[in-house]
């Protein structure tokens, strides 16, 4: 099958959907599907450095979503997708976010081959779907097919859209690179719990909150670190706070390129993730079970569609820095619990495979092309 | 405290500035430190007189000169890795000797890379962490305590452990060996000063014993590397033929044997590229020290 992701998002940039159609299109190709990638990107270069991608338009930051979304604005592009879609006539062109303003709007009209569109997203609300609703309803009806990464996902677009049915297909986890016993960061590797936080430094990520509850741990367990993996507008904030507050221990890795990350759970004890909300699923909490770690989260609804409360995590309410505090100094005492939440989290990590994963998405496919066949041969007017 | 603040104000500066700025901008450092840091100067002077005695005084301080604009872009690239990304690391690393580090892999025991304070080992190191091996850097604790830390957090990131020359920092260095991955280590100065005299450049110098303890007890190869900065700020990493150490029965006579081919070596290495070799410290001793024969052995492995 000749499949074409479209991502609205910058390509070269990290990032939750992102990384997901670059697994999706890595998986599918080992399937033995031909697979392009449409998505613009900040480096010039990209399309000279990775495969079959087609970089379309530059990239403009847009603040949204208590983040920051990297997305093109160059509509005028118009044309040379015309050309590429008519040059290389796919079975099926999978959008990711759809109706993210930028390059899915630009392309679904125009295509004919089946349509497949993917919402990862996950807000209170949406004031783009609330008040654009009626454009956005013409753009919808090109979708053959629909898929949501989880429950909250799929409800939340349902909210807007009610006449899409969303099946639910989760985000993988390569069980290959993120699993245990890899070689750990040995200078971080010594007598110290260490505590893992993987993400962008933001506000929705509840940083926050875990500097504070990693002074309370601290206290209680002093032989205790916070590994922070990740970049982001925060940084300074972060750094700050732990100045103010004395934390040595606090270790900011910053930007922690892919080939290294999983050596990063690799050097943890603990994987905490502290959202706020706005999560629809909880791509690192999968990874830290795929490493055999136990999880402390907050209760939030993307995160509950992934973790089981004390069968393979801890969980707490959002925003609340002691009771997040008082779930890993449980956690950091008992090094049992550690071990038996580990264990049920990477069972469940592996049903969430990749492979497994890319599967249930052909199957998305095959429905879109039915749908798509019947829409251009209603069976009305076949003759009989 | 002070020199960390002002390292980190520096760093600050050079992480926000296009690369070829940051090194504009860290000769300019580079220059004032040539003017005024003349212990370092005098002590590099020496160094480099000892390994190029043809040099009169003129060129041995122009040698001197290009190894502090030198030292000073290594710093440069230094202070970039917190934004540093392999992608971007990759084109500007070319590798020589690539079966070499291939023939020492065989063997599975792990790789001592073995070197000299020369070059900038920042590319290569990421580069190598992210495709061919877990890297470990074995190698002195920098002063102050936070400069260290921060040192050792900018590393981690690309997947890059630094490990403290003491006792526990050698065990961890042994396991990582076992678990087959490289580390690297500096021999050109003896932090500790607990190697071995040996002759450097005709001149008595202690050189620390431990890899070639490593390499005899545990049948680690080792393998020569230099990494060069090139004149347009690219680098050549070379990597020469592995050394494998087999032991004859005499402990003491194969740590020197084996310590003195490294020397050997690196001092070819070292003579090609003096501009390079960042080491302001003196190293050399008084010429009758090398009667001398071992040092306290205190990284020696016993049986």
């Amino acid at each position: 099958m000749k499949v074409g992701l479209v991502s609205p998002y910058d390509y070269t940039h990290a990032g939750g959907v992102t990384e997901h159609v670059r697994h999706l299109a890595h998986w599918l190709r080992r399937l033995g599907h031909e697979v392009r990638v449409f998505a613009p990107s900040s480096r010039r270069q990209a399309e000279y450095e990775i495969p079959d991608f087609y970089r379309i338009g530059r990239v403009f930051p847009i603040p949204g979503n208590a983040s920051v979304a990297r997305i093109t604005l160059s509509f005028h592009l118009a044309r040379r997708v015309r050309e590429i879609l008519d040059r290389e006539q796919f079975d099926v062109l999978h959008f990711h976010e759809p109706l993210v303003p930028g390059l899915p709007l630009t392309l679904l009209p125009w295509a004919h081959a089946p349509q497949v569109g993917t919402f990862h997203a996950f807000a209170r609300s949406n004031i783009g779907y609330h008040y654009g609703r009626p454009i956005l309803r013409g753009y919808v009806s090109h979708l053959d097919a629909t898929i949501a990464v989880s429950v909250p996902a799929r409800d939340f677009i349902r909210r807007y859209f009610p006449q899409l049915e969303p099946r639910v297909v989760p985000n993988g986890v390569d069980v290959d690179r993120f699993r245990p016993g890899l070689v750990p960061i040995r200078h971080l590797r010594d007598d110290r719990v260490n505590v893992l936080f993987v993400g962008r430094l933001e506000k929705r990520k509840g940083l926050g909150d875990l500097i504070q509850a990693y002074r309370y741990l601290r206290s209680r367990v002093p032989r205790s670190r916070l590994i922070v993996a990740g970049d982001g507008p925060l940084r300074g904030m972060v750094e700050s706070l732990c100045s103010r507050y004395r934390l040595e221990d606090v270790v900011l890795a910053g930007y922690v390129p892919d080939q290294v990350l999983p050596r990063f759970y690799g050097t943890a004890d603990i994987f905490c993730s502290p959202a706020t909300g706005r999560e629809s699923f909880g791509v690192v909490l999968l990874e830290a079970m795929a490493s055999r770690l136990p999880v402390v989260v907050t209760e939030i609804p993307g995160y509950l569609s992934v973790v089981e409360p004390g069968v393979d995590s801890l969980t707490v309410r959002p925003k609340s820095p002691v009771a997040l505090g008082e779930a890993l100094t449980v956690l950091a005492r008992d090094p049992l619990l550690r071990a038996r939440l580990a264990e049920a989290g990477y069972i469940k990590a592996q049903t969430y495979a990749w492979p497994v994963v890319a599967a249930q998405v052909l199957e998305v496919y095959r429905e879109a092309q039915r749908v798509h066949a019947a829409r251009l041969c209603p069976p009305a007017q076949v003759p009989a | 405290m002070i020199r960390y603040r002002g390292f980190r104000a520096m760093q600050w500066v050079v992480e926000r500035l296009p690369r070829q700025w940051g090194y504009a901008f860290a000769i300019m450092v580079g220059r004032f430190a040539f003017l005024f840091a003349r212990q370092a100067r005098s002590a590099l002077e020496e160094n480099l007189q000892v390994a190029l005695p043809e040099l009169d005084r003129r060129q041995l301080r122009r040698v001197a000169w290009r190894n502090f604009r030198n030292h000073a872009k290594a710093y440069a690239d230094l202070m970039r890795l917190p934004v540093a990304r392999v992608e971007d690391l990759r084109p500007l690393l070319r590798v020589e000797g690539t079966e070499n580090l291939e023939r020492a892999r065989e063997r599975h025991r792990g790789v001592l890379v073995i070197s000299v304070h020369m070059g900038s080992w920042e590319v290569a190191a990421a580069i190598w962490a992210a495709t061919v091996a877990p890297v470990t850097l074995f190698a002195e604790e920098l002063e102050p305590r936070e400069l260290y830390e921060w040192y050792r957090r900018t590393r981690a990131r690309l997947g890059i452990s630094v490990l403290p020359l003491t006792r526990a920092g050698l065990r961890q260095v042994l396991v990582a060996l076992e678990q087959d991955e490289m580390v690297i280590t500096a021999i050109d100065r003896d932090i500790t000063g607990t190697g071995i005299v040996v002759e450097f450049f005709g001149r008595p110098a202690r050189i620390p014993d431990g890899p070639a303890a490593i390499a005899l007890r545990k049948g680690t190869p080792l393998l020569p590397v230099a990494v060069y900065r090139l004149p347009d700020d690219t680098f050549h990493a070379v990597g020469y033929p592995p050394i494998f150490a087999e032991p004859t029965g005499d402990r003491l006579a194969d740590v020197r044997c084996v310590t003195c081919q490294l020397v050997e070596r690196l001092e070819q290495v070292i003579r090609a590229h003096p501009d390079q070799w960042h080491l302001p410290h003196r190293i050399f001793l008084p010429p009758q020290s090398l009667e001398s024969p071992v040092g306290s052995g205190r990284f020696t492995l016993r049986r």
